[in-house]
């Protein structure tokens, strides 16, 4: 893997300490000038994950930084791991008997594996948004509000206008907040879904390949929003579109068959000169 | 379009350059020589047929567009691709320089001495080997022909002032007059120019083969 070397490396003191960052890897050397760029804080950290599905090894010894406020996309073939890995962020892999995860992964510092950390309020913080729009059979307001009621927050029709704001969707539907979220088109749906996912103000959005399923039209709508929400917050976006990933993300990280992550770079480099022979052959199409 | 039936395109985006490149090397060539004598079927022949290169630029051009819009080349296809697209109008404008010698060496009806061959032999030699080196996709190449340019410079230079310094001496009451050796000193000063700017384009063509080679932008910018 070619993660550029950290500028900084600071090792914590005391390896038990689980809110302890593993290393300081806010500053990288630009692959290209060899200067030092800046990133937001590490928001999440993988230090030698493995991940196993019983017998088969999903992915292996990934280390990988989730910088603040980038959109970080991840590609490579069917069957690599990139998904597996998106899963693992929100632990949505606990769901999966067969998994068994090793080495570090870090949410703000913090051990997302740890036994003080509750998976519930921790996807509170880790939104999702998955591949094909799955809006709950309710009114659009209802799924706006969904998060914040299982969590017995206060539902305001405030919180409700400003999510659909963040999700580009107020406009169109600020007349009809009370009719079945079914009865919007594949794009207003996954918008919707992007909503009620920033309706409870995570820290970080997830999302599996979520045009994959939409038009060219609600395909462009998704995309500028994922730009305008990472103002706000830390994407991690799985995709199969390279173009998708070289117009979106500020980094791409590029996974290869048995689960290695092979680059990691800014998204520019990563399409103009990529570092591995193999991330060559992939994104023009040799190999894969 | 299947990756083969695309390598075969990007292949054959390399041969339509190399082929028009030979057209204009050739019509480079052509143009040295009327220099000398100032023969004028042949300095029509060039003059007339800069429009065949200058199709063959807007074909390549043409190509390379449709690749980028079809089929999104990355990485070193898409460095490839966008070399490819600068290139090609070096080559262009060096069959635009060759029908620019051509029209020198005819109204002067050749004996252009200004050591205009010799100097533009160096230049032809440097764009020959720059296509060759793009064609092979060799670095170390493209570094030492770029690194030629600035001898051709001197050597440019050298000729300028001799050109200068010869009008400085002519005399008025001289046979062929102040008259007629301005007009031959502003076509020898061109001549020198055109040649040394043929030198700049095959430059060019190093530094965007450096660059689809090896990411190294150090001549481009």
């Amino acid at each position: 893997m070619s993660e550029p070397e950290p500028e900084t490396q600071t090792e914590s003191t005391d390896e038990q300490n689980e809110s302890a960052s593993l290393i300081d890897t806010h500053v990288t050397a630009d692959s290209e000038t060899g200067r030092p760029r800046v990133h937001g804080e590490s928001v999440v950290e993988a230090r030698n994950l493995d991940v196993h599905y019983g017998e088969e090894q999903a992915l292996s010894d990934v280390h990988l930084d989730i910088y603040e406020r980038e959109v970080t996309a991840i590609i490579g073939p069917s069957g690599c791991g990139k998904s597996t890995f998106l899963r693992c962020i929100n632990r949505m892999n606990d769901l999966v008997e067969s998994a068994k995860i090793d080495g570090q992964l870090r949410f703000r510092g913090t051990g997302m594996y740890s036994d003080e950390i509750d998976p519930v309020a921790l996807r509170r913080q880790i939104g999702m948004v998955f591949q094909h729009p799955n809006p709950f059979p309710k009114s659009i307001y209802d799924n706006v509000a969904y998060g914040l009621r299982v969590q017995n927050e206060t539902v305001t029709d405030d919180i409700v206008e400003e999510a659909l704001r963040r999700a580009a969707l107020w406009d169109e539907v600020k007349d009809q907040l009370h009719t079945s979220a079914l009865d919007l088109s594949g794009g207003q749906q996954q918008r919707l879904c992007i909503a009620r996912a920033v309706a409870v103000d995570p820290d970080v959005l997830l999302m599996d390949e979520p045009a994959s399923a939409l038009d060219p039209i609600a395909t462009s709508k998704i995309e500028n929003l994922i730009e305008d929400l990472s103002q706000e917050y830390t994407v991690v976006i799985v995709t199969h579109n390279m173009q998708q990933a070289a117009r979106i993300s500020d980094r791409t990280a590029v996974f290869l068959t048995g689960g290695e992550l092979v680059e990691v770079d800014d998204t520019a480099t990563i399409f103009e000169n990529p570092d591995d022979q193999r991330v060559e052959d992939y994104i023009t199409g040799k190999f894969g | 379009m299947t990756r083969e039936s695309y390598e075969a395109e990007l292949e054959l985006l390399r041969e339509d350059i190399t082929d028009m490149a030979e057209l204009a090397l050739d019509r480079y060539e052509t143009g040295l020589e009327i220099l000398e004598t100032g023969d004028e079927q042949r300095a029509r022949q060039v003059i007339e047929g800069d429009h065949e290169l200058n199709q063959q630029y807007l074909d390549i051009e043409s190509d390379c567009i449709e690749l980028l819009a079809l089929q999104q080349p990355v990485a070193s296809d898409l460095r490839f691709v966008a070399s490819s697209f600068k290139i090609v109008t070096d080559i262009e404008r060096v069959g635009d320089l060759a029908t620019n010698l051509a029209r020198y060496g005819r109204e002067a009806g050749g004996g252009l001495d200004i050591h205009a061959t010799q100097i533009g032999e160096t230049a032809g030699e440097m764009f020959e080997a720059a296509m060759v080196a793009y064609v092979d996709d060799d670095a170390e190449a493209a570094r030492a022909i770029a690194a030629r340019d600035d001898t051709l410079d001197e050597r440019c230079r050298e000729t300028t002032e001799a050109v200068i310094r010869d009008l400085m001496t002519t005399r008025a009451w001289e046979p062929d007059g102040v008259g007629q050796r301005l007009q031959s000193a502003s076509r020898e000063l061109l001549t020198v120019r055109d040649i040394e700017r043929v030198g700049d384009h095959a430059v060019n063509i190093c530094a965007r083969t450096l660059y689809m080679v090896e990411y190294d932008d150090d001549l481009i910018y």
